[in-house]
């Protein structure tokens, strides 16, 4: 137990100074405006059709639950904007977070993975370039700037998704549903969304980079490293969906000044 | 796309054909389950508990948004909770850690012909592979559904009391009014139906691996993203149904 304490403490703290490495070369050597484009292109459209699926499934399902809630206190005029409230605050980011997770995430360090395992990353090095610029760099900001067109396309599935099933399944007509978004939703829930989805891009792009980038041992290094990175992404991100929650509650608080 | 569809359904046909054929490998099957149960609670119950202070205080903030008061805090929150969170959650958690493992498991496999080894001696790779998973991956979701909403709604009351002020008296109080045991069992269903898609799909990326680290690796992703928008789906599809028995 205290050996996988100590583990556990040596690779937070092995990624915190691979984190360190990729800003400091972001500010001083910063790769170029090109490479970020194509990332962000292949992140964003590998990606797009599996998060525009969930997300129309999570707004459907938002909606179904929240039809059996308050139908009982005769609010369901309601629906559309309670739902939509949920999914933009909390049930977006976190589910766009997950599937990006399980997709990109793993993706990128099998790929860094095995360029490291077969020393194409020492040939990088060789040939006089520093491999952070040229390749983590690039996959890093990708990851960051292309969750954010990930999450608008996801937000605007789920409110399709919960109009539609507004319609079928508790008889919401779609003006009724789409009225009463404005009121509840306001920029402080939008903000909150998109910091949350900041926050766990972030987080989602120094995990597996650096157990791409660190993975040892041939090809089972390789499917230790993204088993390894699955699992940790998921871990991070419900602990910091709770560490942003908290933050922007307080934050909020401090702002609107009540209690 | 059209050829692994219908690949995918004579696979699954014949995954459960075989389901209900003998030998049956008991002792491989526990030894699964205790991959799948055992070394997954930990990292369950862990997110899960945080997964329920997240959800105490986005409904405290959505009830202080529509009635003003945050009186109706503990219902709801057990009612999201042991109709969705508990068991979605702790389902997609299983599908990173045991649906990739064994996609990478079955898929190095396949890449180091012991598949065909296994063929070539006559045995059934779906037998002897994919069923001991199947049945300790079904078992364990159910088990794990349980536990998850079990640690879950009692991480709910332990947050609802230190930071909103509610006793735990008036914490099951609330609860009893909003759920009933029905929803325990619904969520006990819902996570066996993700447990049982989870190795299916899984061992079926890792049963058509092309040869490398990069099939290995290309067929570890995409089960686990089909496995996790799979669960989604149906979880709408369940949601839907049980819609009818409350």
């Amino acid at each position: 137990m205290p050996k996988l304490l100590i583990d556990v403490i040596d690779d937070v703290g092995n990624c915190l100074l691979f984190v360190r490495e990729v800003m400091f070369t972001a500010l001083t050597s910063p790769c170029s405006f090109a490479s970020i484009c194509e990332q962000i292109w292949t992140v964003t459209l590998q990606s797009l059709p599996t998060t525009a699926l969930a997300g129309f499934f999570v707004g459907a399902i938002m909606t179904v639950q929240f039809t059996l809630q308050i139908t009982t206190f005769g609010a369901l005029g309601y629906l559309g904007g309670l739902s939509t409230s949920g999914t933009v605050r909390e049930v977006g980011p976190l589910l766009i977070a997950f599937l990006l997770s399980g997709k990109v995430g793993a993706f990128t360090s099998a790929e860094l993975g095995t360029m490291q395992v077969t020393e194409q990353i020492d040939a990088i090095r060789c040939l006089g370039a520093n491999p952070i610029q040229e390749i983590i760099l690039p996959r890093y900001l990708g990851i960051i700037i292309s969750s954010f067109f990930l999450l608008a396309v996801g937000l605007v599935m789920s409110i399709f998704g919960g109009m539609l099933l507004g319609l079928v399944f508790s008889g919401i007509n779609p003006e009724e549903y789409v009225r009463h978004i404005p009121t509840i939703v306001n920029k402080f829930s939008v903000a909150n969304g998109m910091f949350k989805c900041l926050v766990f891009a972030f987080l989602l792009a120094s995990i597996c980079t650096y157990k791409g980038y660190s993975a040892r041992g041939g090809a089972k290094g390789v499917g230790r490293a993204v088993v390894s990175t699955a699992v940790l992404t998921m871990v991070g991100i419900v602990v910091f969906d709770w560490l942003t929650s908290l933050i922007t509650d307080t934050a909020m608080n401090v702002v609107l000044g009540n209690s | 796309m059209t050829a692994t569809l219908s690949d995918f359904f004579v696979y699954s046909t014949r995954t459960f054909k075989a389901l209900f054929q003998p030998p049956f490998r008991s002792k491989d099957t526990f030894q699964q389950l205790e991959f799948v149960t055992w070394q997954s609670l930990p990292v369950i119950v862990f997110c899960v508990s945080f997964a329920a202070m997240v959800t105490i205080m986005e409904s405290s903030f959505h009830m202080k948004l529509m009635v003003q008061n945050d009186s109706l805090v503990p219902g709801f929150a057990s009612l999201l909770i042991l109709r969705e969170l508990g068991v979605v959650v702790s389902s997609l958690l299983l599908t990173s850690r045991v649906g990739a493992g064994l996609a990478a498991e079955v898929g190095s496999m396949q890449v180091t012909e012991q598949v065909d080894a296994l063929r070539m001696l006559g045995i059934d790779p779906i037998r002897f592979l994919v069923i001991p998973r199947l049945i300790a991956c079904t078992v364990g979701g159910v088990i794990l559904s349980l536990i998850a909403n079990l640690v879950c709604l009692y991480c709910a009351m332990l947050i609802s009391e230190l930071k909103l002020g509610y006793s735990s008296g008036s914490f099951l109080t609330g609860m009893r009014a909003f759920v009933s045991y029905k929803d325990l069992v619904f969520a006990m269903i819902k996570g066996g139906c993700f447990g049982t898609v989870i190795p299916i799909v899984s061992c079926f990326f890792g049963l058509r691996c092309e040869s490398g680290a990069e099939g290995v690796g290309k067929a570890t992703t995409n089960s686990v993203v089909v496995a996790s928008v799979a669960i989604i789906v149906m979880d709408f599809v369940l949601t839907y149904i049980f819609s009818h028995f409350y």
